[in-house]
C-alpha cells in the first residue's frame, strides 16, 4: 500500500466542483468538490441513503447534477450522456443481458461500435482468459452462470468497452463471504494488470480497505472524510466515522471547568487525547480491540473494574461485554487463546490508553 | 413429510405398501399432486367445452354433404369443394385483415405500451385500466357507434359539412373494416405488449447506453428483444381473432367485405351444410391451433404473468 | 436515461391522450345518439330528446333480455371464478409435471374465433341433444371467460408467497384451515377482480351467445339484430344504459382496490 497520499503526485481525472443533486428540494448529493487521481482505486464508502448511488450515477451520466460542474481531464462534462462517455459502470445487479450468450455479452460494447465479428471473438477471448472464465463459456447463457461467474462477465464486458474511469455500484454485496473476499482480491490485481481509474461503491469500509488507494466516507450527501485506508483507520475525524468502521465502544462525555473529561452516565473521569478548542459535551471512542484486560499491576491510563456479562467467538478473536457500574457496558476483544484475567465470578479489570482512544467534541461533530 | 408439507412442495409421494398394484399406485400419486387436482376442473370444462366440440367438426368435416349425422362413410368431398369453390377470396380476406390490423398495432401499441411503462409510473396502470376497460362494452355496440360516427349526415360528416367540406360515408368499405378491427382489438395487443414492455429491466438498458449503444441500438438489441415474449402474444392474439371476426366485417364492412368466419356461420346456418361448414372449421381450426402452438412453444408463460 | 425530456413527456403525453379519446369516441357517439329526437341519427342533433329511455323503460321484451344477460352474467361469474381460482392455483402456484402443457392449453380457448367456437358448441349441443336456451349460453360463455378469469387470478397468485401457507400449516392448521383463514383472504382481491370481469366479459359478450342461446336473447344479441333489421335510437339509449352500468362496476372495483390497497400501506406504515 502506498504510504503517502498520491495526491500530489498524480494528476486529477475526474474533479467535481459544488456538485448538487436535489430531488424535490432534498440534497440527495450536498455540494461536493472532489477530485479523483489518474490510476487509483478510489472507493466511496456510505451507509445506504448517504447519496453514494446518486452520485455515481451522475459520474457516468445517468442523471445530471442540479448545480455545479463535473470535469473529465478538465474538460466540462455535465451535459455528455452516458453512451459518451469514456466511463463505464459495472451495476450492482449486474445488468447482464439476459437473452444473451455470456459472448455476446462481453461483446456487446465492441458491436456497438461496429468491430468486425473476429476481432470481437478474438478480444472476448482474451478477457475471458483473463478473467478465468472457462472457454467453453463463451456460447453458455448468462442465466445458467452462478453468482461468481456473473461477477466476472460484468467486469468482462465492462473492460471490452476500455473506459478510462471504471465504476461500480456494490457489484459483490449479494455474493457469499469467501467468494466475495476472493473477487475483492481479483479486482485488486485487474486494477493493478489494467492501471485504470477505478471508483467503487460500497456500504462496506472493511471491502474498501483491503482494495483502495484512498477512501472517501460519505454521509448525508457530503464526504465527512477522504484519505488512505490507513488514515481513515488510523484517525477517523467524527464519530460517524469511527462507528461507521464497526462496533466500538462510544461514551457520551462532558467537560468540567477544571478540564476533567468525565462519563455523563457514571461520573467518571476519563483520561483522553487533548483536543484544540473549548467545548461543553462530545463523544469518547474506543475500540474493542484497543481495550484490554490488566492483570494485576498492569499499566494503563484509564482503568474500570467490571463484571463480564457475555462472551462471543468471533472466529480468530473473542468479544466481550463487561459491565462497568450500573448501567455502562463496553466491549473488550482480545485473541482467542489468551484467557481474560478475572475471577471464578467473572470480575474483571479493564483499561485503555488514552493515545488508543478518540475524543469528538460535540460542536465539531458531524453525522 | 406430512400430507400439508407434501400440499405446499406439490411433490407427489411413493405409495408405502407393496400390495397396491402399479395403476392404484399411480392414481394415487395424481390424486396427491396438489396442482394435478386444482387443474381438473377447469381440465374437464377444457376437454367437454373446447376439444369436445373441435373434435366433433372434425369428425363433421368428413361426412357427405348435407348430411346431419355421424354414421356415414367417410369423405374428403367436403374439403375438395373448398379448393373448387371461391373461399379462397374470403380466406385471402381474412388473412389480409388479420396480417394489416397486426402490422397496424404492433406500430401504434410499442409507443404507447413504452409511454404507460415508463413515462407514466404509477399513473400508468389507471390509464392501462381506462384503455382496456372498453371490453367490458359490447363489441357491435361500439361498433355501432363507430357506424354512426362515419355515416352520411354522422358525426364526422356533419362536423366537416359545419366548415364547409363534403364528403362521402367511408363505410361499408375494406378500410372501414380494418378501422373497425384495430379498434376492437387495440386491448388485446396493448395489454400484453405491456407486460412484455415492463419485463425489460432498466438497469439493463442503462448497461447498454452506458456501453455506449445509441437509442436506436438500445431498441433493436435491448428492449424489443426482452419485450419479445409479450409482443409476440398480443400478435398471435391479434392475428387470430380477426383472421376469425365476423361482427367488424358485418357493421363496417356490409356487404363489401366478406370474411371466413362468414361464409361459415352461413354453411352452418342459411345453408344448413353441416359438413362443408366444418371442414371451413377445421382449416380455421388448424390455423389457430397451428399458430398458437408453434408461438406459445418459445414463450415462457410464467416470465409474462409471474413478473413481480 | 429514463429523465424523459419535457417534449418527450408532452408528446407521449398527447399520444395517450389521442389513444383514450379513440377508445371512447364511439362511446361518446353512441350517448349523444340516444338523446336525439328524430328516429334517423343526424349530426349536429336537431333535436333533443329523453323519450327512448322512457321507451326503453317500458319495453317488456327488452326487460326479458335484461334478465337474460343478467341471469347468464352472474351464473357465468359465479362459476367462472370458481373454476379460475383452482385453475390459477395450478397456472402459478404449485409446480408440477404437466404445469407448463397446461398453461399452454389453457390458453388456447381465448386463442381462438369466438365466432366459430360458438358454431362448434352449437354442433356439440345439437349432437348431443341439448336444446340451445340460456342454459347452454352460460356453458358456452364459460368455456371462454374461465380461461381468461384464470390469468386474471394467476397474476397475483404469482407474488403469493407460499411460506405464509408454509407458517399456517407449522401452527397447526388443517388444509382447509389454511385455505380458509389464509390463502383466500389473501388471494381475496385478485379473486374479485377476476369475478368483476367475468361478469362483464359475459355481459357484453356476442358472438357466443348469438350461436348459443336459442330462443332466448341477450341484449348484445338484441342490439345486433336491430342495428341490421331497423335501427331505433332505442338501441343506443339501451347502449347508454349498459355502458353506464358497466363503468359504475368497473369504478367501484377500482375504488375498492385503491382503498384496500391504501389501508394495508397504512398498516403496514403504523407497524413501523
Amino acid at each position: 500500500m502506498t504510504a503517502t497520499s498520491p495526491a500530489d503526485i498524480r494528476r486529477p481525472i475526474l474533479q467535481l466542483r459544488g456538485v448538487d443533486k436535489l430531488f424535490n428540494d432534498f440534497p440527495a448529493v450536498d455540494r461536493i468538490n472532489l477530485d479523483i487521481h489518474e490510476g487509483e482505486f478510489f472507493t466511496i464508502v456510505g451507509p445506504s441513503g448517504s447519496g453514494k448511488t446518486t452520485m455515481v450515477r451522475m459520474l457516468v451520466g445517468m442523471d445530471k447534477p442540479t448545480n455545479g460542474d463535473i470535469l473529465l481531464r478538465g474538460k466540462r462534462i455535465n451535459d455528455l450522456p452516458a453512451n459518451k462517455r469514456p466511463t463505464c459502470m459495472v451495476f450492482q445487479s449486474l445488468a447482464l443481458f439476459p437473452h444473451r450468450s455470456v459472448g455476446q455479452n462481453i461483446e456487446f460494447p465492441l458491436k456497438i461500435r461496429g468491430v468486425s465479428a473476429e476481432e470481437r471473438k478474438a478480444r472476448a477471448m482474451e478477457l475471458m482468459a483473463q478473467l478465468r472464465l472457462p472457454e467453453s463459456y463463451y456460447r453458455k447463457s448468462v442465466m445458467q452462470c452462478s453468482g461468481g461467474e456473473r461477477q466476472r462477465v460484468a467486469l468482462a464486458r465492462a473492460l471490452a468497452f476500455d473506459p478510462d474511469i471504471l465504476f461500480f455500484d456494490e457489484p459483490l454485496s449479494a455474493l457469499d463471504y469467501r467468494l466475495r473476499k476472493l473477487l475483492e482480491k481479483e479486482l485488486k490485481d485487474i486494477h493493478r494488470a489494467t492501471g485504470k481509474t477505478f471508483v467503487y461503491i460500497t456500504h462496506s469500509l472493511e471491502e474498501a480497505m483491503v482494495m483502495s488507494d484512498r477512501i472517501g466516507v460519505m454521509n448525508k450527501g457530503r464526504f465527512v472524510q477522504i484519505g488512505t485506508p490507513r488514515e481513515i483507520y488510523g484517525s477517523p475525524q467524527t464519530r460517524f466515522v469511527s462507528e461507521f468502521m464497526g462496533e466500538v465502544n462510544v461514551i457520551d462525555v462532558s467537560r468540567r471547568e477544571d478540564g476533567t473529561v468525565v462519563d455523563m452516565l457514571t461520573g467518571s473521569a476519563y483520561a483522553t487525547p487533548s483536543v484544540a478548542g473549548a467545548f461543553e459535551t462530545g463523544t469518547l471512542v474506543v475500540r474493542p480491540e484497543d481495550m484490554r484486560f490488566l492483570a494485576d499491576g498492569a499499566e494503563a491510563d484509564n482503568r474500570l473494574s467490571g463484571v463480564i456479562c457475555n462472551e462471543y467467538l468471533l472466529g480468530s478473536r473473542v468479544q466481550y461485554q463487561v459491565r462497568v457500574g450500573e448501567a455502562r457496558i463496553l466491549l473488550v476483544e482480545k485473541l482467542r487463546d489468551q484467557n481474560p484475567e478475572g475471577d471464578s465470578d467473572g470480575a474483571v479489570t479493564i483499561g485503555w490508553n488514552s493515545k488508543d482512544s478518540m475524543l469528538f467534541p460535540a460542536n465539531r461533530l458531524q453525522g | 413429510m406430512t400430507d400439508a408439507s407434501r400440499l405446499i412442495s406439490g411433490e407427489t409421494v411413493a405409495a408405502t405398501t407393496n400390495e397396491t398394484s402399479q395403476l392404484a399406485r399411480r392414481l394415487k400419486e395424481a390424486l396427491t399432486n396438489p396442482g394435478l387436482v386444482a387443474a381438473i376442473p377447469i381440465g374437464l370444462l377444457f376437454v367437454f367445452g373446447f376439444l369436445g366440440p373441435l373434435a366433433l367438426v372434425l369428425a363433421f368435416s368428413v361426412m357427405p354433404a348435407s348430411s346431419f349425422s355421424l354414421a356415414q362413410a367417410p369423405t374428403f368431398e367436403n374439403y375438395a369443394a373448398i379448393f373448387s369453390n371461391s373461399y379462397y377470396i374470403s380466406f385471402g380476406i381474412s388473412l389480409f385483415l388479420a396480417a394489416a390490423t397486426v402490422a397496424i398495432l404492433l406500430l401504434v401499441c410499442y409507443p404507447l405500451a413504452v409511454a404507460l411503462v415508463r413515462v407514466f409510473g404509477k399513473k400508468g396502470a389507471l390509464l392501462t385500466l381506462l384503455i382496456t376497460a372498453p371490453l367490458f362494452v359490447a363489441d357491435n355496440l361500439r361498433l355501432t357507434g363507430w357506424m354512426l360516427f362515419f355515416v352520411k349526415g354522422g358525426v364526422l360528416s356533419g362536423t366537416l359539412a359545419y366548415f364547409g367540406v363534403e364528403m362521402d360515408s367511408i363505410l361499408y368499405t375494406m378500410g372501414a373494416t380494418l378501422f373497425g378491427l384495430v379498434y376492437i382489438y387495440l386491448p388485446f395487443m396493448l395489454f400484453p405488449m405491456v407486460l412484455g414492455v415492463s419485463m425489460v429491466p432498466p438497469q439493463v438498458r442503462e448497461a447498454a447506453f452506458d456501453l455506449g449503444a445509441t437509442r436506436f441500438q438500445i431498441l433493436k438489441e435491448i428492449d424489443i428483444p426482452l419485450a419479445m415474449p409479450g409482443i409476440l402474444m398480443g400478435a398471435l392474439m391479434c392475428f387470430i381473432l380477426t383472421a376469425g371476426a365476423i361482427t367488424e366485417a358485418k357493421v363496417m364492412g356490409g356487404t363489401a367485405v366478406v370474411t371466413i368466419a362468414q361464409d361459415i356461420q352461413k354453411e352452418f346456418t342459411f345453408a344448413q351444410n353441416w359438413p362443408r361448414g366444418s371442414a371451413l372449421s377445421v382449416v380455421m381450426i388448424l390455423l389457430a391451433g397451428g399458430l398458437s402452438l408453434a408461438l406459445l412453444k418459445r414463450i415462457d408463460l410464467d416470465t409474462i404473468f409471474g413478473r413481480k | 436515461m429514463n429523465d424523459f425530456s419535457r417534449t418527450a413527456r408532452y408528446l407521449y403525453g398527447s399520444l395517450v391522450a389521442l389513444l383514450l379519446l379513440f377508445m371512447y369516441l364511439p362511446m361518446l357517439t353512441i350517448a349523444l345518439a340516444s338523446l336525439s329526437r328524430s328516429k334517423y341519427f343526424r349530426f349536429p342533433i336537431p333535436a333533443w330528446s329523453t323519450n327512448w329511455y322512457s321507451e326503453v323503460f317500458q319495453s317488456l321484451s327488452i326487460r326479458d333480455f335484461f334478465w337474460t344477460s343478467l341471469i347468464i352474467a352472474v351464473l357465468v361469474a359465479l362459476v367462472s371464478t370458481v373454476l379460475a381460482f383452482f385453475g390459477a392455483l395450478a397456472f402459478a402456484r404449485y409446480r408440477w409435471k404437466g404445469r407448463k402443457l397446461y398453461q399452454k392449453l389453457l390458453l388456447l380457448p381465448i386463442l381462438f374465433p369466438q365466432a366459430v367456437l360458438g358454431l362448434a358448441l352449437l354442433l356439440w349441443f345439437t349432437a348431443l341433444g341439448i336444446e340451445t336456451s340460456w342454459r347452454s349460453a352460460v356453458f358456452a360463455h364459460v368455456v371462454w371467460i374461465a380461461p381468461i378469469t384464470t390469468l386474471v387470478i394467476a397474476i397475483p397468485v404469482y407474488g403469493f408467497d407460499p411460506s405464509v401457507e408454509e407458517a399456517a400449516y407449522d401452527l397447526g392448521a388443517t388444509r382447509w384451515q389454511v385455505m380458509r383463514e389464509v390463502t383466500l383472504p389473501l388471494l381475496a382481491p385478485g379473486i374479485l377482480s377476476g369475478f368483476v370481469s367475468a361478469f362483464l366479459l359475459s355481459w357484453a359478450n356476442f358472438p357466443l351467445s348469438m350461436f348459443s342461446t336459442g330462443a332466448d336473447q341477450t341484449i348484445p344479441e338484441w342490439i345486433s339484430a336491430k342495428v341490421q333489421s331497423g335501427y331505433t335510437p332505442q338501441v343506443p339509449a339501451v347502449g347508454t344504459l349498459m355502458m353506464a352500468g358497466a363503468g359504475l362496476i368497473l369504478a367501484a372495483g377500482y375504488t375498492a382496490a385503491a382503498f384496500q390497497s391504501h389501508r394495508r400501506r397504512r398498516l403496514v406504515a403504523e407497524g413501523h
